[in-house]
This record gives structure tokens, sequence and C-alpha cells, in this order.
């Protein structure tokens, strides 16, 4: 809980706390210094959440009003200055000057590929053709990302505002948000508040008395990954099958219906409100040169805080995993961050230094892509990394195209292979070379970046997939095939707990004695070693 | 000058050249297609005629064709099927009331009289002058109104 | 009119066309089993994928489908690069391990002398390469009756809730089109059966040889405007009939000319 103006922040607060709170802070404004954040159980507390590393780092622009305000009431976002930038590009802007703006502020989208705002929405305002759309990329469908949930369903507005502001500068007069069904509050926020802008005179006809409308509608879809895939989203919200079309003419002039098409993501949008009120070049004296502002992350995996952050452009992953992040949990090492969800790459401890940014994550073969960013300890297997990225991508799959649906199919039963225990080396030669073939010849994103959760974890940790291959080891121990439980002599003293723990009843002995694992039993799911506490169960 | 393909059955012998030369013409990989055009009885002695496509003006084929295969030559006049976009549902065969769609089964596909895209070999090669390819005779000029 | 080079050659083509168009009329074979005339380029079974640079690219390479890249001034194409040989050598041998008892993928795989595929083998791979010819060629037929169901590796084609497909005419385009001879069907000579569908043939009336599905027949004779008529005498016995016809005429021309 924050209390502002002071912005005193309190941690995990319960409802005894809510009496001693009201009474310091609120009657007195002192903090209640009993209750104030002490980092890793330090004895200094912290009072102000902005001088807590978590968000010192921090910069807020998409993620501007999430928990400032009320999701459900537009005067809420109206008070903290929302629809100003509306008002300002109906009134007091043109269409070109708006996209000069865009422009302007170097704002590339956030949805992956990083393509020049501002330029995509000068091709479409120029284009001949008629009608123009607007569409929103609301398909978040990375596994462990949240970034655009969060803005949906905690500001839906500011998605709203970056939209009609965009159909201003386009000159178009109908727009689409596609959400994934699987998202029911973010769909029902930003219903809710397509209404009130609507009643407002915001959205609709005639907005704001300026003569210019637009009408919005959400348009539900069926969670197929691949829906985040410009051609196919365009084509499910036109109301065919989800599945990419080969393109070489870009959807920005033959995009939904085959009408020139804006289509960005949720995050691009939000972030063009501040924009156009603070101006072009506000936004590009943020974050780097190449890479202007700030992006979304959802940091999770093995750090001590996890969560949403907003960071600007250029800052290092050692910053975001060790000052933001609190560093790895449990102090144990560092082993690899994994950027750009499934389709991203893994970057390993020498890359801690790498300032995040489009270009430069490209350049370590790993990819910005939305914005997930999970961080990886010594406990994770790559090889069972790879795997489990290869899996949810031949799932999802649309399997149009031969060498992603055939090719990441073989490739995922070749990792198993490795995981498994059962490939040669000649298995890794293979996987490279199907690996380059995906890679040139899949039709859309999802095959083309399908191989990368192999192709940059084999190139940071080439000697973790040779132990498994040659060695049939797991260095991580985490394996299945490639590991054994073993009860050690000494620590165990026969309490008896792990043998009823075992589903396969693997383990004997009697009470008080050297209990023993029977490995042609084990199938190693690791509930003895979680349930020991005498730490006498190794993994070898 | 637009020309014609004209059938004269009582020059016709019965000698089928024209099936020879047709089949032949219409050779694929060293394989004989089949003939487009049947020296066929007439039904009285002595009497033949070779029925070909007569590549009628409103033709069932080119109507009864889903995805437009079959479609007119400008320059000959012909209906020609496009072997690429053919699909072999035989709708053309089933639908010419002359019988002049047909299916060859050593190539594996539908087949029509393609005025060999402006020479027809039947007409050149017939000995007796019954199929004949000339410039059209009838001209508006040598019309004249009787009476 | 555009300029482009392929494989060393200056060839000219119309703005607009494809690329495999243009290589298809100059002659330069590349596989592309997902194509046929009668449906849009799909660009599914990415065979016909070549490598494209131009002068001006400072080296750069792009790897496209032929099938669905539009000609441009100043292309230099290869059809049969290092990279786009071992590509296709990939799909070919990605095949062979879905579809291993398929005589058509032996058959195109052997072309690029790949005889064993490189990875494990589907055991219960049917011959289905997923091109989604048939569907394709059915929605441009104007049936749309089947329809590719899920999706990925487990995607297959099928008529809705794998029942008898209501709209299907049992024309068998699908199967006629089918790379890998995969649909099948059978016919009785007065019945047909496609997609677990029975029809009626009609058969000719003056020699019984079946002629096509009374739906089909019925179909045409609605929307294209034939008459019904037509469909009941098979293509020998209607030239049978044009010939007697014919010689009916001619035999009045002879007694005319002999009296």
């Amino acid at each position: 809980m924050v209390i502002e103006p002071r912005g005193t922040l309190y941690p995990r607060v319960k409802v005894k706390d809510v009496e001693k709170i009201i009474e310091s802070s609120i009657v007195n404004d002192e903090p209640e210094k009993t209750l104030l954040y002490s980092p890793n159980g330090n004895s200094s507390s912290v009072e102000k959440y902005k001088n807590i590393p978590f968000y010192a780092k921090q910069q807020r622009i998409a993620l501007r009003n999430l928990g400032m305000i009320d999701q459900y009431r537009i005067e809420d976002y109206i008070a903290t200055g929302g629809y100003q930038g509306l008002a300002k590009a109906l009134t007091d802007m043109t269409p070109e000057t708006i996209v000069d703006e865009v422009k302007q502020s170097g704002l590339r989208g956030r949805g992956g590929a990083g393509f020049s705002a501002g330029r995509k929405w000068a091709t479409c305002a120029s284009a001949e053709e008629t009608p123009h759309y607007v569409i929103c990329n609301g398909d978040e469908g990375d596994p462990g990302a949240f970034m655009d949930r969060s803005i949906m369903e905690g500001d839906p507005h500011s998605v709203l505002e970056g939209m009609i502001i965009c159909a201003r500068a386009v000159n178009s007069h109908e727009g689409y948000i596609y959400v994934r069904e699987e998202y029911p509050l973010a769909i029902m926020n930003l219903q809710l508040a397509i209404e009130q802008a609507t009643s407002y005179g915001l959205l609709g006809d005639n907005i704001l008395g300026t003569g210019f409308s637009f009408t919005l509608k959400v348009s539900k879809g069926g969670g197929a990954f691949v829906c985040g895939e410009s051609s196919a989203l365009m084509r499910s919200v036109g109301g065919d099958v989800g599945e990419p079309r080969a393109k070489y003419v870009r959807s920005v002039l033959k995009g939904l219906h085959d009408k020139p098409t804006v289509l960005n993501n949720v995050e691009s949008f939000a972030n063009i409100p501040p924009i156009i009120v603070n101006g072009g070049k506000w936004f590009a004296s943020i974050g780097t040169e190449k890479s202007t502002g700030t992006k979304a992350f959802s940091l999770v995996g093995k750090v001590r805080n996890t969560g949403l952050i907003e960071v600007p452009m250029g800052t290092t992953l050692r910053e975001i995993i060790y000052d933001i992040g609190g560093g790895i949990q449990d102090d144990r090492p560092f082993k690899a961050v994994q950027t750009g969800g499934p389709s991203g790459g893994c970057l390993p401890k020498e890359k801690l230094d790498l300032p995040v940014d489009f270009d430069s994550l490209t350049e370590a073969d790993s990819m910005m892509g939305s914005g997930g960013m999970i961080v990886m300890d010594d406990q994770t297997c790559v090889v069972d990394l790879a795997k489990y990225f290869l899996k949810f991508l031949v799932e999802e799959s649309c399997g149009k195209c031969t060498p992603c649906r055939e090719g990441l199919y073989q490739l995922h039963s070749l990792v198993d292979k490795m995981s498994d225990g059962r490939a040669v080396e000649s298995d890794l030669v293979l996987a490279e070379n199907l690996s380059k073939s995906i890679m040139i010849g899949s039709l859309c994103g999802l095959g083309k970046s399908g191989p990368n959760p192999f192709i940059s974890t084999l190139k940071y940790f080439r000697e973790e997939y040779i132990a498994h291959i040659r060695d049939k080891k797991c260095p991580a121990k985490v394996c299945p095939s490639l590991i054994s439980y073993e009860i050690i002599e000494g620590p165990c003293d026969g309490c008896m707990a792990c043998a009823p723990a075992c589903a396969v009843k693997a383990i004997t002995g009697e009470k008080g004695k050297l209990h023993v694992i029977d490995q042609n039993i084990c199938d190693r799911c690791g509930a003895c070693k979680a349930i020991c506490t005498r730490q006498a169960i190794e993994i070898h | 000058m637009k020309k014609q393909f004209s059938v004269d059955p009582n020059l016709c012998t019965g000698c089928r050249t024209c099936e020879l030369a047709c089949s032949f013409t219409h050779t694929v990989d060293g394989k004989a297609g089949r003939p487009r055009i049947y020296a066929t009885p007439g039904g009285f002695e002595d009497l033949w005629v070779p029925v070909t496509c007569l590549q009628c003006d409103d033709a069932a084929c080119v109507k009864s064709c889903l995805v437009d295969a079959l479609k007119r030559n400008p320059e000959t006049g012909a209906i020609e099927l496009n072997e690429a976009v053919c699909v072999k549902c035989m709708a053309c065969v089933a639908a010419c009331p002359f019988g002049c769609a047909l299916v060859d089964p050593e190539q594996d596909k539908v087949i029509k009289c393609d005025l060999c895209g402006g020479d027809p070999a039947c007409a050149r090669f017939c000995p007796t002058k019954a199929l004949t390819y000339k410039p059209s005779e009838l001209k508006a000029s040598k019309i004249k109104v009787l009476g | 009119m555009v300029r482009l080079t392929i494989n060393g050659r200056v060839v000219q083509a119309e703005k607009g066309e494809m690329l495999l168009v243009v290589m298809n009329r100059e002659k330069i074979s590349v596989p592309a089993i997902c194509n046929h005339g009668a449906v849009e380029a799909f660009g599914a079974c990415r065979l016909c994928t070549v490598e494209i640079t131009k002068n001006d690219w400072n080296g750069w390479k792009n790897y496209v489908t032929s099938c669905l890249y539009p000609v441009e001034d100043g292309l230099i194409v290869s059809t049969h690069s290092e990279t786009v040989i071992n590509l296709r050598k990939t799909l070919l041998d990605l095949h062979l391990a879905r579809h291993p008892h398929s005589e058509h993928v032996r058959q195109w795989a052997m072309e690029y002398g790949i005889t064993q595929t490189s990875f494990e083998e589907i055991p219960d791979g049917d011959d289905c390469i997923l091109c989604a010819l048939c569907t394709r060629i059915c929605d441009r037929m104007g049936f749309a009756a089947i329809s590719t169901v899920g999706r990925g590796h487990g995607k297959e084609v099928a008529p809705p809730l794998n029942e008898p497909p209501p709209d299907c005419t049992g024309c068998l385009a699908c199967a006629q089109c089918c790379p890998t001879e995969f649909i099948t069907f059978s016919d009785s000579g007065t019945s047909r059966e496609i997609w677990g569908k029975q029809f009626e043939m009609i058969t000719c009336k003056e020699c019984s040889k079946p002629i096509l599905t009374k739906d089909f027949a019925e179909t045409l004779s609605k929307t294209r405007n034939i008459p019904a008529d037509y469909f009941e005498v098979c293509d020998e016995c209607h030239r049978k009939a044009t010939a007697l016809t014919m010689g009916k005429i001619s035999q009045w021309q002879r007694e005319d000319t002999a009296s």
C-alpha cells in the first residue's frame, strides 16, 4: 500500500495493521516505522517507495496509471491528465503533425518486431485505398508475459486514447482491439471503457465536437498463439481461420479486408497519449538513440522480486535482475535470462551488462519480443528449457506450412532425445541444420523464430548439450533420465518421511535405519527430496 | 481475317486420318494423345461424320466449369482448356451435348479441341477436304437481301 | 514490363506477375506441390522457395516462396543455390518422415537424392501432406464441403464434425487434385462414395455408363443453367447422336443434289 503524497510504502498490509497506518500516516502524517519495507530482512527500513531499488530504477510511461487510478472510472483517468492528448491532437494538431510527433518520438512497436510506429502511421495515412483501419493487438500469448493484460485491465482508457489519436492521424473511422478470450477481465474493462468514452463524446460520432468520428470494437480471439502474428490476427478479426498469410505486401497497405491497416500492440498505443502531451522530443530523450522511451517487462523466474516493471531502454540486464529484481532467489548463481517469449533467446551471465534495447538483444541472438523476461539460476537445465519452449511452439504452430509443422515437431523430438540421453552427436548437427531450414523456410514469424530456444541455448551452453549427449549427464540435475536420487548415510536418520511420499514405492527402510531408493523403480519425481528435512537426499 | 473450321460429311470417307493427326499433334512426353475428333458413322451407307467441337457461342462446357478453366481464345475462336486450372471434376465432359469434351485416360486429363492453336492438323491432313480451316466465306457485303 | 535475372538469364515479365508463373513460362522448374492454377497461391509447401537479391542490397539475400513473390525490376533470382537446395532437401526429408508410405513423397524425395529420412519416422503417418489443395479447390468450386481441422502437427483435412459432408456433391475434384492420392473414393457404376457420403450416379440412358453424381448434375443445372437432359447421355453416345443428326442433314443434301 502506498500513501500519497508522501509516497510511504507498506508492504504486505494485514487487517490488523490498518488502524496503526491510519493513526500515523494519515492522522499524524508520520510513517509507521514498524510496518515499513526493509530489504532482505535488513534492520534499516525504507519509507518511500521511490527509494526502493525495485521502483527507483523504473520509469513508468505505459504503466503510468496502473494501481494509481480506479480503472472502472473514466473520471479517474481524466483527472490524471487522461484524454488531454486526444484533445490536443484533435484541436491543435493536424493528422500530419500527429504523425510527425510520433515519428520524432522514435517510438518503435512494442509487439516485438520494433518497427517504427511513426513510419507505419505515415504509410497508412498516405495510402490511397480506403477505408483505413486501426487495430490494437492485445493477443499477448507468451507464457509468463502479462504487460498488455495489465494495461488493458488496469488502464484501458490509455489504449483507447492512443488508438483514437492514431485513427485521427491515419484518417480511420473503424478500429478493433483484438483480445484473447482468456483475458475476460481485460475484455470487460475495455468494453466498459468504450461505453464510457462513447457516452463522454470521446468515441463515436463527432468526437469532442470536432466532426471526427471513430468507432471501436473489441474482437475476441480464441487464444491461438499464432493469432498474435499480424496477418493471422487480421484474418481472425475479419472472421476467417487465424492462419498467417504469406505476404510480401505489408499489412499496413493490405491488412484487414485487404485495406490499409495500422496494427500496434497495447503497450505501443498506451505510450501515445504522453507522447502527444509532452512531445516527441521528450520521449526521444528517454532511452537510447535507436530505442527510445521505456519498455515494460514481466520479470519472472528465479528473482526475488517478480512482477511488472518498466525501465528506460538501455537499462542493463544486470540492473533489471539485481537492482530491480533484487538478485537471484536464495543467492544462487545466475545462469541465464530468457527474453522475448518462447521464440526469444537465452542470454548467459557474460551478457549481463548488455543494454536492453531492440538492436542489442537482436545482436546477441535473442530478441525484445513483447517483453517477457524469465530469469534462471543454476538449477535450470537449458536442454530442458529448450524442450519446454519447443513443445509450446509445436503445439501452437498453426500447421499451415511444412517447416514449422513438421520441422519444429522433429526439432522438439531431437531435443527430447538429448534430454533423455538417447541422442548421439550427429543428432546435434542434424538439429542445427534443421533449425536453419526452419528459419529460412517458414511462412510466418512463429516458424522463422521457432528454433530460437534451441539455437540460442546451444550458442551459449553448447557444453551442456554435449554433456547430455556424450556423457549422458545433466549438469543442472534436471533431466529425469540422466539423474538419480540417492539417500546418503549420515544425514539420514530413518525418520521414514520419504518412503510414504514416494508414489512408486521405490524407497525401503526401517525406522531409525538408512533408507534406500531402488533405482529401477524410482521415476525421479523429486518428492522424496522435497519432503526430507535432513538434507539426506542428493541428486547424482 | 477470321478463319472458320468447317466439316462436310459428304466428302468424308471415314479414313480416320484426322484422328491420327489429332492424336499425334497432342503427343506429350512421347505419349500420343487421345483424338479430339472422331469419324463416326452417320447412319447411312458410306456416310461418315467427323465429330468434333463446334466451339459453340454459348457453350455448355464453359458454363459448367466452376473454376473457369475453359476460355475462348480470341485469336482462333477456339474454347481452350487450361490444364493447369482444370480440377478434373468432369462437369464439362458431362455437359457438352455433342460429347466433344472428353477424358484422355493415358495422359490423365480432360481434353477438347483447341484448333491446334490456329492450324488444325485434322484439316491440314484431311485427304478429301472434308475438313477445312479457311477464311470465313460469310461476309456481310456478300449477303444480298432477296425480293 | 519488368526485367529480372533468373539463374543468370535475363527474363521479361509483366508487373505484378508472381515469380513462379514467370519461371514456369521460362521452363525453369522448381517443385511446388501446394500450387494449382485453379486456386490462389498458398505458400504452404515452401518447396518453391528461391534465393533473391538485388545489386543494391549489398550482398544481402532473402528467401521467398516464388509462388507468392511478385516480380520486381532488377531482381536476381537463384532457384538452385546451395541454401535453397538444402532447404528443399530438409523439407522432403521431413515429408518422408511424416509420410513414409507415400510413393509420391518417395518419388519427390528421390529427385533430390533422399531415399531415407534422417528424422524419426511417424509410425502412423498417413499420406496427407496438408497442402490444403482439396479444401481450397472445394471452396473455389463453391461447395466448401471440407476444411482443415485442428492445428500444428495434429492438423487434418476433414468434413465438418467428421460426418458425411452435407455440402459435398461428389464431384471428386478434391481426390483428382490430391498430389499424393490420399483422398479415396469408390465408384460402383451406379453409386459413388467419398468422405463417407453416398451418391447416386446418373448413368447414360443409351449405354448405362456412369456420368456424374445426381447431386453434382443438379447443382450445375441450377447454378449454371445447363439443361438437365444434357447430363442424361455420356460423351460417346452424345458423339454418336451428333453424327446421326449431321448424317441426316448430309443425306438430305445428297438426295437434294441427286434429284
